[in-house]
């Protein structure tokens, strides 16, 4: 027999229709996934001991008690102690991998450049600190060092004069506070919102509006006006007008206040008027309570008072020093502006990234993010009782960054060592108060405990909860008059973005629309018609702010003649006019 | 047998977002990449925005997340995968994906009802450094392949493991939660064994204004919502198009 060319053949073919019926092609599909899973580029999650430490987010003052799962001392998972996260706290163990995280700065030109600056001071010229987050050990260090520099000034946000008792509360009215959504801590929030009826007025829908039991759709910046009417301070028509509400809607809601107490009325920053309307309604000592602070060591009472921007003159700032690392509330860069000399000012600013003050400053030195940071955080506004906790880091701060409290001292001449640890022992040499520790939750009285342990115990992520204070005297019934100012045809009004989020938070500005993401704005359907621009338009933005090149989204709960941007914080409200390109 | 399964009360979701950022620290899911959108982007769990199709002052809106509904019987992915694939694990009622049997066919795609399917359109990518974040307990997946929410089934064998170690049989019903029902701070997401009468989200289910989505198709959801309002249940059916001005977003 022999063998032919057309056996061989038949041999290969019958050889390659066998080996379909056998495994071997499919395993072979496997194998390469499995190869291709596993290339190069594809990162590899470490491995390591799974450990559980805890902490308290600094992206906010309402400083969440935060439970982090590492991997070795990587923290690669954010969890809330009493309940879940913001999106930004759950993924706050990103933020040092930022692609805009500063890492570098001109640390030495920096402090030559205010040395200088400080030593051409003329005699009414200032030096000042601007910090974001008042209340902070970190802040009385700022005052502290700013009362032995002439003509020192510590500059801070005006902040709530009280805290809020939302547990108390059986109708709460919110003068645009995104009560629901980040005004104060959520675990607060949502555990004490079954008990309570929310009455939202506001102009655009938010979040807070949405989940409502009713939202009272008022005109942009008519928030006091409403304020003063249910206070009387107000003609119920005149109010109606500003509001755009019918007069029979302030009415109903006075009485709704008044008769389903104890009530409590809320803005964002807790306005004279807003208190002065609480103590109206005798919610003093039931809703709303005096703000409570940790104790400090005595010999820092000698410290610098804060001083409100409105408060400094114009044009007497030389050396202007911002702390940024802790970000509050942002003040208009305009209005700092005005503050600082006209010929050849110095800002610096300590920031994680250059997107908030420092695009107007000279210099920007890079502060440790969180959780890097050590750091402690004032009492939230929804706090009844004074506290102390710290951010103590998860992670080492890169080499290369610089203590904004550090510099600053340095510049004063102040040595203030352990600043932090001296305050935890004034808290405890106190006596008051007890400690609560986040791993086995249970709490101790501060008597009981030593001094280093209570330390100890707040480095590991416990928390210090002192005694409610007496209300005490209730504040006087003083209202301001509200501002009538000309309604533009077109107002600007922002939806916040962060300065630095982690680059996953692009989940809900790019992948969904759930967030208005940067460079977007939304308008009602009527005042898009009426700027001739559609839903997915690109446009000008023009608003006191400036100039930027924008994409339109068209949502009808949005009230007309209103702009929502997406913007940094520190945008202010106001006319805008949006162009199609 | 377990049959995991969710309850979301639409009335208590703020829209927030951390259910969808916690998923994706959670699964290894890489930040957006510069072409990605709302089509190409990759959200295990997504919240949607409707609304009542009103007009300004009357307009309301809620939001509603939506994940792979986990479907009971006829599951639409499982039944055209040519792979393999898609599994539903009868010990826990778990629609599985497993990544490295997909072809890339997105036949699941175009079968799942609920747009609960995404697609890996590029190489997984993280900022310098953020790769050090990534959780060990969950393999990435690779350009070219579908994925979806699978209930944090790396927590699930987690949870196994430390049952196995303390010589129990069953898991524990707190040591097993997956990543967006810890991360929701409003408390709207539940989860639990739908079998287990005595759990919260039976108990949630049987609620008279619980519902699921597209309940008419029969695909026996484990992923129940609760609603007070009308016009959300009445999206959730999917109405003719037309037949009401909903419109929703996300």
């Amino acid at each position: 027999m022999t063998t032919t060319r057309r056996d061989l053949l038949r041999f290969a073919g019958g050889a390659a229709f066998g080996a379909f019926l056998t495994p071997a092609p499919w395993r072979l599909i496997t194998d390469t996934a499995l190869w291709s899973e596993n290339w190069p580029g594809i990162p590899r999650p470490a491995r390591g001991e799974i450990r559980t430490k805890f902490t308290h987010c600094s992206l906010c003052p309402a400083g969440c008690a935060v439970r982090a799962r590492c991997v070795g001392q990587q923290p690669v998972a954010l969890a809330g102690v009493f309940g879940g996260l913001c999106p930004f706290g759950v993924t706050a163990h990103h933020l040092p991998y930022h692609p805009a995280r500063l890492r570098q700065g001109p640390v030495k030109e920096a402090a030559a450049a205010v040395a200088a600056a400080i030593a051409k001071c003329g005699p009414r010229e200032r030096v000042a600190v601007l910090d974001l987050r008042p209340g902070r050990t970190a802040s009385w260090t700022y005052r502290r060092a700013m009362a032995g520099v002439r003509n020192g000034t510590y500059i801070a946000p005006a902040q709530p004069p009280v805290s809020v008792n939302l547990a108390n509360a059986r109708t709460v009215l919110s003068l645009g506070a995104p009560l629901l959504d980040g005004w104060c801590s959520p675990a607060n929030a949502f555990a004490a919102r079954d008990r309570f009826r929310l009455i939202q007025a506001e102009p655009v829908e938010s979040r807070t509006a949405s989940l409502a039991d009713t939202w009272l759709p008022i005109r942009t910046g008519s928030e006091q006006a409403l304020a003063l009417s249910l206070a009387g301070a107000l003609d119920t028509r005149d109010a109606a007008e500003r509001t755009g509400l019918a007069e029979r809607q302030i009415v109903d809601l006075a009485r709704e206040l008044k008769e389903n107490g104890p009530a409590l009325v809320i803005d964002c920053r807790m306005s004279q008027n807003v208190v002065a309307l609480n103590v109206d309604l005798g919610s003093w000592g039931r809703t709303i309570v005096p703000r409570p602070e940790a104790p400090v060591p005595a010999a820092w009472k000698t410290a610098a008072p804060p001083a409100e921007l409105a408060a400094v003159p114009d044009g007497s700032i030389r050396v202007l020093l911002i702390d940024e690392s802790a970000p509050g509330e942002y003040l208009p860069w305009n209005e700092i502006q005005k503050k600082l000399v006209s010929g050849n000012p110095l800002v610096v600013a300590f920031a994680c990234s250059r997107e908030g003050y420092g695009q107007h400053a000279q210099f920007v030195l890079p502060a440790a993010a969180f959780p890097e940071v050590t750091d402690d955080l004032p009492a939230a506004v929804d706090a009844v009782a004074p506290g102390f906790r710290l951010a103590t880091p998860l992670i080492p701060a890169p080499d290369g960054l610089v203590n904004p409290v550090d510099f600053v001292a340095g510049v004063a001449g102040l040595a203030a060592p352990d600043a932090l640890r001296q305050r935890a022992d004034a808290i405890h040499a106190s006596g008051k108060g007890k400690l609560v520790t986040y791993a086995d939750g249970k709490s101790a009285a501060v008597k009981e405990v030593k001094a280093d342990e209570f330390w100890k115990a707040l480095n590991a992520g416990a928390c210090w909860t002192g005694d409610a204070a007496q209300p005490g005297r209730a504040p006087g019934r003083d209202f301001s008059p509200a501002a009538e100012a000309a309604v533009p045809a077109l107002t600007a009004v922002a939806a916040e973005l962060a300065i630095a989020d982690s680059p996953l938070m692009s989940k809900v500005y790019q992948e969904s629309n759930l967030r208005l993401g940067p460079d977007r704005v939304a308008m009602h359907p009527r005042s898009a018609r009426e700027c001739g621009v559609e839903d997915g338009a690109k446009a000008t933005l023009e608003t006191s702010a400036g100039q930027r090149r924008v994409e339109v989204m068209i949502d009808s709960g949005i009230c007309p003649g209103v702009v929502l941007v997406a913007a940094r914080p520190g945008f202010e409200p106001g006319q805008a006019k949006v162009v199609r390109i | 047998m377990k049959r995991y399964g969710m309850s979301i009360d639409v009335d208590r979701c703020n829209g927030c977002g951390a259910c969808m950022v916690a998923c994706a620290v959670e699964n290894n899911i890489p930040p957006a990449h510069q072409g990605a959108n709302d089509r190409k982007g990759i959200t295990w769990i997504r919240v949607y925005r409707v609304d009542n199709g009103e007009d300004f002052p009357d307009r309301r809106s809620a939001f509603v997340p939506v994940l792979c509904q986990q479907c009971g019987e006829h599951t639409p992915c499982a039944s055209v995968c040519p792979q393999q694939a898609v599994d539903v694990d009868p010990a826990t009622g778990i629609v599985g994906q497993m990544p490295e049997r997909c072809l890339g066919c997105r036949y699941c795609m175009a079968a799942c009802p609920y747009h609960a399917r995404y697609f890996n359109w590029w190489d997984p990518a993280w900022p310098a450094g953020m790769e050090k974040t990534l959780n060990p307990d969950v393999a990435l997946r690779m350009r070219g392949v579908v994925e979806k929410c699978n209930f944090c089934h790396g927590r699930w064998h987690a949870a196994k493991q430390r049952a196995a170690a303390a010589g129990k049989k069953d898991i524990d019903p707190a040591d097993y939660v997956p990543a967006c029902v810890d991360a929701c701070p409003t408390g709207a997401i539940r989860f639990g064994d739908l079998n287990d009468s005595a759990t919260a989200v039976a108990e949630d289910a049987r609620k008279p204004e619980s519902f699921r989505l597209l309940e008419k198709l029969h695909t026996d959801p484990k992923i129940y919502y609760r609603s007070k309002k009308d016009w959300v249940k009445e999206i959730a059916s999917a109405p003719r198009p037309g037949a009401r001005k909903e419109s929703l977003r996300g």
